[in-house]
């Protein structure tokens, strides 16, 4: 499944993003399974929340990080998410 | 012994057996054989007091397993404590005896998923191992389950007597609506141990139903997830127990003892504590039986020396145990293990044994055999 640059994108039903205060981190939670997730991989995954599309989300993360340049790695990040299952894109 | 010189990672995932009693009469059944002696469960108090502490550690993944959970009448109070601190909660169930209006009280008290377990693909093989009239209910409750936006996972456990169902597992589970299929091949502990002679699968009959699970994989790819847990007993290197002893999993059996694996009851010399004792935090920290297999001071060779010993861990200390009578061997599924032969000599025997032989099934007349 590869990244549709006009669709919003949310976790997959059943799954859920969770910051783990003993852990210090963000992690994603789904049936018998959780992975913990690093810095970036969190901050985006926040931001996949049903309304924003590949352009919106690489656009609050540039903004919130001061900096340009972070598509290429978004969209990468976004096409294993998909791959994996974690996310989905509405219809 | 002592522990590793760093503070262990806290347990991510608990594994809650509420209790031993369980409709099913399944002969692969992974609690213990003798488990009819234990019959004082922990009270709901006991299981809040296990679920707060864990969760303050860091234990995030809960597993309400047995047994069959649904047995236990606190179970909706228990998911509903769990959601409250946070948990992501799983009901691990063979789905005897659940109703619709049960499937929706969960849901309502916060149950985030449901594994449900078939035990073949067809009425008359899944009524048989299980020992009990269940089929058709089964499938009626998986569809119950979709039904309320559950998302499921499809359990059938793989042996001798319906692996070359493979096929029509899996088009049993896309009936169904799986999300996840898991087809783990029987691992020989507890009653799978005494009948696996019975219920080792042949390496033709193995590399079939892989090819098949492959092709699955490759099919549904984006719609249900399928993992096949291939036995290790063919592998050649044994399995990372547990992600590492004591790193990861937590595993509370009904009556209160805490085990770094669901198998370590059986160790001798374990001292596997009780939370009727201790507090979580002393047994994951401070306890022999969870820093006994923490870090490599405990291996012997040829796991010492080994350069995959950071992988697997030495494999799995069960089985070490069950099939050498010492824990600290290295797992002989492994091929570098000097006893490996007794895995060989096991599929050997197992290859002569007549699928005739009766099975022993799990029920409180056979465990008090034991």
């Amino acid at each position: 499944m590869s990244l549709l640059t006009d669709q919003a994108l949310h976790l997959a039903a059943g799954y859920r993003l969770q910051w783990e205060e003993a852990q210090n981190m963000f992690v994603l939670l789904y049936p018998e399974g959780l992975i913990e997730l690093n810095q970036s991989s969190a901050e985006i995954l926040q931001v996949c929340d049903g309304a924003n599309k590949l352009a919106d989300i690489v656009q609050t993360l540039e903004t919130k990080f001061e900096t340009t340049g972070l598509e290429n790695d978004i969209t990468n990040f976004l096409n294993t998410a998909l791959d994996n299952g974690w996310l989905t894109q509405s219809t | 012994m002592a522990g590793s010189l760093k503070a262990p990672s806290p347990p991510r995932w608990l594994l809650a057996e509420l209790t031993y009693a369980c409709p099913l009469q399944c002969p692969y059944c992974s609690n213990p054989l003798d488990y009819a002696n234990f019959k004082d469960e922990l009270s709901t108090d006991d299981w809040k007091r296990v679920l707060k502490q864990s969760r303050d550690m860091g234990a995030v993944q809960l597993g309400f397993s047995g047994g069959e959970p649904l047995v236990r009448k606190d179970l909706v109070e228990l998911v509903d404590y769990s959601h409250e601190l946070g948990y992501y909660t799983n009901l691990i169930t063979s789905g005897y005896n659940m109703d619709e209006a049960k499937i929706i009280e969960l849901k309502e008290a916060g149950l985030d998923h449901i594994q449900i377990s078939l035990q073949a693909s067809s009425k008359e093989l899944n009524d048989f191992i299980a020992s009990t009239e269940s089929f058709d209910h089964k499938k009626v409750v998986a569809k119950l389950i979709k039904k309320h936006g559950y998302p499921m996972v499809l359990c059938v456990v793989l042996h001798r007597q319906n692996i070359h169902q493979m096929k029509d597992i899996l088009e049993m589970a896309i009936e169904l609506g799986a999300d996840f299929v898991e087809l783990a091949n029987t691992q020989y502990y507890g009653w799978a141990h005494h009948n696996r002679d019975q219920l080792m699968p042949t390496q033709e009959q193995l590399q079939k139903a892989e090819a098949i699970a492959n092709e699955y994989q490759a099919s549904q790819k984006g719609k249900m997830k399928i993992y096949y847990i291939v036995p290790d007993f063919f592998e050649g290197r044994p399995k990372a127990c547990m992600n590492g002893w004591g790193t990861t999993f937590l595993t509370i059996a009904p009556d209160g003892l805490a085990l770094p694996c669901h198998s370590a009851r059986q160790l001798p010399n374990f001292d596997c504590p009780s939370v009727r004792d201790h507090s979580i935090s002393e047994i994951w920290n401070e306890s022999k039986a969870f820093n006994y297999f923490r870090g490599d001071d405990w291996m012997q060779e040829p796991c010492r020396s080994c350069p995959e010993k950071d992988k697997d861990f030495g494999g799995c200390h069960c089985q070490a145990f069950l099939l050498t009578g010492d824990a600290t061997n290295a797992d002989p599924v492994c091929d570098l293990s000097p006893q490996h032969h007794l895995v060989t000599e096991a599929i050997n025997q197992a290859a002569a044994t007549p699928m005739e032989k009766p099975m022993v099934f799990r029920n409180s007349k056979n465990s008090k055999v034991f």
